[in-house]
C-alpha cells in the first residue's frame, strides 16, 4: 500500500518506487529503494516527514503515494 | 594542486572549507546553501586550492547546482577529491562514495561529525572501511577543527601518489559480468581510470553523460543486448538494479565497520519541534507570527528598533548625545537650573516659537508701514554697520539693544504674535498642553491621560506673544546639553564644527553637510534595524527551520504549480535579492526556476526594509501592522502571479515533486549568527560608502547647480537640474500620487540600491519646512497629494514591488541566461508594481473621496485585468 496509509510512528519496508525516471531516480538515490526501512515520523501541512536511511526526509503527499510499502 | 570537497548536502563541507582556508564562507543548516563552486587557498600551503562544491547526493544530477558540482567532478578532474561523509548518516552518505571512486580519481574520505558519534556511542572501525574501500579513511569534526589539517595532508599525499589501490567491487553476479564486457568495449575509447564509472552510465543508459563521453553509437547498440539480459534476469531496470546493489554493498560494509549503540525508540527533540511547527494547522499561523515578531522588534512604536534607530539618527550620527546614566538635573546658573534636560528644551522649544513668530509678526508690520522689503533693508544695514563698528572693548551700547530697538521700537510696541504654538516633531500640529496642576499630575503617575480637566491639558496650546513676551523669550539661550550629563558630540555635529574650524565656504560646507554626508547618514540611520532583521534572519537560517518553512509552504506553493522548494529563495531573499535569484538554482525544474527568479523579489529585501522603516515611522506610526504587511503583500503577489503566471504558455505545467532533508535542529552559535550578521550589515554599510555616498554626490550638484552650472541660492532650486530631470519623468508617477520632480528622482534613483530612495528624500525634502527629516518628508508628500498618506503608501508600494536594484537585475538576467527571460522578469515586475501603486493610490482616493477621474477608471480597468489574468481557466501543459 501507499506510504500515505502507514500511521505515524510505524516502520515498513519499501517495495517499489512509482512515477518518472528523474524523479524515482532522485528518491533512490535519497535511500527510497526496495528493501530499505521506512519510519513514518509525522504527518503534516501537505505531506509526512519519515525516517530513512536515518534522516529525516519531508515528501509532499502525491510522491509519497508513490512509494508502495 | 586542486583539492575538490565533494558530499551530501549538509554534512559540512563548508565549514571544512572554511577551517582550511580561512575564509568565512556562510554556513546555514539547510540543504541547498552552496550553488556555486568555490575556490580558496589552503593555509599554509600556497599552492593548493581547496574547492567547495555543492552539496550532491549523486553523480546523476537532478538540480542545477548539482550539475554544477557533476560537471566540475566529471569534466575538470581535480587532483583529488576530499569526500566527506556525515558519520551521524553513513549509509546514505556512502552511496555517493561509492560513486565518487568510480570516477578513478585520487580519493580520501574524511568522516565528519565525529563528536555527534562519539556522544551517540557509535563506533566506526576506519581501518576496515579503508580496506572496504579501497582508499585511506580519516575520522574528523570540521566544526570542532578536529583532523581537518590531517585530512588535508592526507589528500595531498594521496594527489601525488595517484589512484593505487584497487577500488571495491559494488556490483555482482551478472551486471559485474555486463560492466566487465562493456568496461573492454570501452577500451580506447574513455580515459581508461574513469572506464567505471563510463561502463556503469552507459549500462543505466544515460544518455547526457554518454553524450559527453563521446561513445560511439555502435559501441552502444553492441552492449545493449547484455544490459537488456541483464535486466531481464533481474526483473528490473537497469537504473534500479545499480541503485539497489549500492545500497546492498554498502549495507554489506556498514555492517562489518560500523558499530551502532542501541537508541532508546523515543522521539528526538527535533521530532517533537517538528509536530508543532509543521502542524496542519498551526504552521501558517506559526510562520506568520515570527514575521511579526521580527518586525515588532525592528520597527514597531516603541520597541528595541526604533529606539536605537531614534538614537543613531539624532544622537549616534547627528547632534550628539547623552551618556545613559549620567543624566541629571542642571546645577548651571541660569533660566534652565533645577531642569533636566527634557525640561529644558520644551522650555526652550516654547520661548523659541514664541521669538520666531513675534519677529515674523514685526517683519509684516514694519513692512506695512514703510513698504515691502523695507525690514530685510533695514536689517542687512543694521547688521552692516553693527559688524563694521562694533569694539567689543569700547562695549558700544548701542549694539546691545536687539535690531528692533533701534530700528522702530514705536512699532515693536504694538506688535502681537497671535496663536504661536509649538510644532510636533512627526505631525506638524501644535503640540498639546501639559499643565502642572496637581490633578494632571496625578493622573499622568497613574499613567491616565490627563485630558478634559478642565485646565486644558491634552488639548492643543496656542498663545499669543506681545514685546514684552518677546523680550522675556529673547533672554532663553538655547541649553547647553554639557550642563544635564556627559554630552557625546555626533557625527553629524562633528562633521560641521571641524568644517567652520577649516573654514569652508558655505557652497562646501552644504555638499558636505545636506548631500554627502547627509544621505549617507540617512542610510546608516537604519543599521539598527537592518542589525535586527538580519539577527532574526541568521538564526531561522542557521537553526533549521528554513526546510520546515519550505516543506509547510509546499502545500500553498503546489496550489500555483510552484513547489515548497521555491519558497527557500524568498526567505534568502529577506535578507537581499541577489543571493536569492541564485538559490533558486536549487529548484529542479527549469521551468520552475524561471518563475522562482521572477518571483523571488518580491519579498521585500534589507534595503527595502530601510523604505519600509522610513515610511512607517513617519506616516503609519500608529499602524503598527504596516511593516509585517508589505511581507505578506509580497507574499500575496508571488502567489497570485504565480498562478498568473502558471496560465501562461510559458509556464504551464505540474511543480516538480516535493522532497527535502529536514536537518536535525539546533541551537546556533551565538558567534556564528553574529558573523553571519555581521557579514550582512557590513556589505549594507559598504554599499552606503561605495554606492549611496557618490550618488548623492551627484544628487547634491544636480540639485544646486543649472544646465549652465551656477550655483542655485536654496529658493531657485525650481532652477536646477535635477528638478528639471524630474520634471520630465514625474507625469509617469501623476497618477501614483507622487508625481513631482522629487517624487520622480528618488524613484529613479532608488533603483541603483532600495535605500537610496530614503537618502534621496531626505536630500530633495530639505527645503521643506519642519525641524527633522521625518518633518521634511511628511511636509514634502503633503505638497504632492491631497490625500499625503495614500500617496506616501503608494509611493512605498512601488518602490518595494517594482524591479530590485541594478545589481539583482543583472544576476537576474544571468541566472534567466537569456536576454529575453530577463526583459520579461523586468516588465513583469514593473507592470505590478506600477499597478499597485495606482490601484491603491486611485481606489483609495476614491473611498476617502476624492472623486471618480479618468485614472480611477484606468485602475479598475488595470485591477480587472489582473483579476481576469488569475481567475481565467488554465492552459494545458504543452
Amino acid at each position: 500500500m501507499p506510504l500515505t496509509l502507514i500511521e505515524t510512528g510505524k516502520t515498513c519496508r519499501v517495495r517499489a518506487v512509482g512515477g518518472n525516471d528523474a524523479v524515482r531516480r532522485h528518491l533512490g538515490d535519497m535511500g527510497f529503494v526496495a528493501g530499505a526501512t521506512v519510519v513514518v515520523l509525522s504527518e503534516a501541512a501537505g505531506g509526512i516527514i519519515v525516517d530513512v536511511c536515518g534522516t529525516r526526509v519531508a515528501l509532499d503527499a502525491d510522491l509519497a503515494r508513490r512509494i508502495l510499502v | 594542486m586542486k583539492i575538490a570537497l565533494a558530499g551530501n548536502p549538509n554534512c559540512g563541507k563548508t565549514t571544512l572549507f572554511n577551517d582550511l582556508t580561512g575564509s568565512a564562507q556562510y554556513v546555514g543548516n539547510w540543504p541547498g546553501v552552496t550553488v556555486e563552486k568555490k575556490d580558496g587557498i589552503l593555509t599554509g600551503h600556497k599552492d593548493v586550492v581547496i574547492q567547495d562544491l555543492p552539496g550532491i547526493y549523486s553523480l546523476s544530477p537532478y538540480s542545477m547546482e548539482e550539475v554544477v558540482a557533476r560537471s566540475y567532478l566529471v569534466n575538470e578532474k581535480p587532483d583529488a577529491i576530499l569526500n566527506i561523509v556525515d558519520g551521524s548518516n553513513i549509509e546514505r552518505n556512502l552511496y555517493l562514495t561509492t560513486q565518487l571512486l568510480e570516477l578513478g580519481l585520487p580519493m580520501i574520505v574524511a568522516v565528519n561529525m565525529m563528536d555527534v558519534v562519539r556522544r551517540n556511542g557509535d563506533k566506526i572501525d576506519t581501518a576496515k572501511l579503508a580496506k572496504a574501500l579501497g582508499c585511506p579513511v580519516i575520522e574528523i569534526s570540521a566544526l570542532k577543527g578536529e583532523g581537518t589539517k590531517e585530512a588535508a595532508a592526507l589528500a595531498m599525499e594521496e594527489a601525488k601518489k595517484g589512484v593505487q589501490n584497487e577500488r571495491p567491487h559494488v556490483f555482482t553476479g551478472s551486471v559485474e559480468h555486463a560492466l566487465a564486457h562493456i568496461e573492454e568495449s570501452l577500451h580506447g575509447n574513455v580515459d581508461k581510470a574513469s572506464s567505471r564509472w563510463a561502463a556503469i552510465k552507459v549500462f543505466e543508459r544515460d544518455a547526457k553523460a554518454i553524450e559527453t563521453l563521446g561513445v560511439p553509437t555502435d559501441i552502444i547498440s553492441h552492449v545493449e543486448d547484455h544490459i537488456k539480459d541483464c535486466e531481464k534476469e533481474m526483473d528490473d531496470d537497469a537504473e534500479s538494479i545499480i541503485t539497489a546493489q549500492r545500497y546492498v554493498y554498502i549495507q554489506k560494509i556498514v555492517g562489518e565497520c560500523f558499530k551502532r549503540s542501541p537508541r532508546k525508540a523515543s522521539t528526538t527533540l527535533s521530532d517533537k519541534i517538528d509536530k508543532f511547527v509543521t502542524h496542519r494547522i498551526l504552521a501558517l499561523p506559526i510562520f506568520i507570527l515570527s514575521l511579526c515578531v521580527m518586525w515588532w522588534l525592528a520597527v514597531a512604536d516603541g520597541g528595541p528598533g526604533t529606539i536605537l534607530t531614534d538614537w543613531a539618527n539624532d544622537g549616534f550620527l547627528g547632534d550628539g548625545w547623552h551618556l545613559p546614566f549620567t543624566m541629571h538635573e542642571s546645577k548651571a546658573e541660569g533660566k534652565y537650573k533645577g531642569m533636566d534636560f527634557e525640561a529644558a528644551s520644551d522650555a526652550f522649544a516654547r520661548e523659541d516659537a514664541s521669538k520666531s513668530a513675534w519677529r515674523d509678526a514685526y517683519k509684516e508690520a514694519y513692512d506695512k508701514k514703510n513698504g515691502e522689503g523695507a525690514y530685510d533693508k533695514a536689517l542687512e544695514a543694521f547688521n552692516e554697520k553693527a559688524e563694521k563698528e562694533f569694539k567689543p572693548e569700547k562695549d558700544g551700547d548701542e549694539f546691545e539693544k536687539s535690531e528692533f530697538e533701534v530700528l522702530d521700537e514705536a512699532v515693536a510696541k504694538t506688535v502681537v504674535a497671535k496663536e504661536v504654538f509649538v510644532e510636533d516633531e512627526e505631525t506638524g500640529e501644535p503640540k498639546a498642553k501639559e499643565c502642572d496642576c496637581e490633578k494632571c499630575a496625578k493622573k499622568r503617575e497613574a499613567g491616565e491621560e490627563c485630558e478634559g480637566c478642565g485646565c486644558g491639558c491634552g488639548e492643543p496650546e496656542k498663545w499669543n506673544v506681545d514685546y514684552a513676551a518677546y523680550q522675556k523669550a529673547a533672554e532663553y539661550e538655547e541649553p547647553e546639553p554639557g550642563d544635564f550629563g556627559v554630552w557625546v558630540p555626533g557625527i553629524g555635529a562633528l562633521v560641521g564644527d571641524a568644517l567652520d574650524k577649516i573654514g569652508v565656504g558655505e557652497t562646501v560646507k552644504s555638499l558636505v553637510v545636506d548631500g554627502a554626508w547627509g544621505g549617507v547618514a540617512t542610510v546608516l540611520g537604519f543599521v539598527p534595524v537592518i542589525c535586527i532583521v538580519f539577527l532574526f534572519l541568521s538564526f531561522l537560517e542557521d537553526c533549521g527551520y528554513m526546510a520546515r518553512v519550505a516543506f509547510i509552504m509546499d502545500r500553498l506553493f503546489r496550489k500555483f504549480g510552484l513547489s515548497g522548494k521555491s519558497f527557500i529563495p524568498m526567505i534568502v531573499g529577506k535578507g537581499c535579492g541577489v543571493p536569492a535569484v541564485m538559490a533558486a538554482r536549487t529548484i529542479e525544474s527549469e521551468r520552475d526556476r524561471r518563475m522562482t527568479i521572477i518571483l523571488a523579489t518580491f519579498i521585500p529585501c534589507g534595503a527595502k526594509t530601510v523604505i519600509i522603516a522610513m515610511f512607517a515611522a513617519i506616516f503609519f506610526r500608529e499602524m503598527w501592522y504596516v511593516a509585517p504587511l508589505m511581507d505578506v503583500i509580497g507574499i500575496a503577489i508571488i502567489v497570485l502571479g504565480g498562478i498568473a503566471l502558471k496560465k501562461t504558455r510559458a509556464f504551464a505545467g505540474e511543480a516538480a515533486p516535493f522532497v527535502m532533508e529536514l536537518p536535525a535542529y539546533h541551537m546556533p552559535t551565538a558567534s556564528g549568527i553574529v558573523r553571519h550578521t555581521w557579514n550582512r550589515v557590513k556589505a549594507y554599510m559598504l554599499k552606503a560608502g561605495l554606492i549611496i555616498f557618490p550618488a548623492c554626490v551627484f544628487l547634491w550638484f544636480t540639485m544646486h547647480f543649472d544646465w549652465g552650472f551656477n550655483l542655485l541660492a536654496d529658493e531657485e532650486i525650481e532652477r536646477s537640474i535635477l528638478h528639471d530631470m524630474g520634471s520630465w519623468i514625474a507625469w509617469l508617477f501623476a497618477p501614483l500620487g507622487f508625481g513631482t520632480w522629487q517624487g520622480a528622482a528618488a524613484s529613479v534613483s532608488a533603483e541603483i540600491a532600495k535605500e537610496q530612495a530614503t537618502a534621496t528624500l531626505g536630500l530633495v525634502a530639505a527645503n521643506m519646512e519642519g525641524a527633522s527629516t521625518a518633518a521634511h518628508v511628511s511636509n514634502l508628500f503633503g505638497s504632492m497629494s491631497a490625500f499625503p498618506r495614500l500617496a506616501a503608501m503608494s509611493f512605498m508600494l512601488f518602490n518595494l514591488f517594482v524591479p530590485p536594484c541594478m545589481v539583482a537585475i543583472a544576476v537576474t538576467f544571468r541566472e534567466m541566461g537569456s536576454k529575453a527571460w530577463g526583459w520579461l522578469a523586468v516588465a513583469f515586475q514593473l507592470f505590478v508594481g506600477y499597478a499597485l501603486a495606482l490601484s491603491v493610490y486611485q481606489i483609495g482616493m476614491l473611498v476617502a473621496g476624492g472623486g471618480f477621474g479618468v485614472w480611477t477608471a484606468v485602475a479598475m480597468l488595470v485591477d480587472l485585468f489582473c483579476l481576469w489574468m488569475v481567475v481565467r481557466p488554465a492552459r494545458k501543459a504543452a
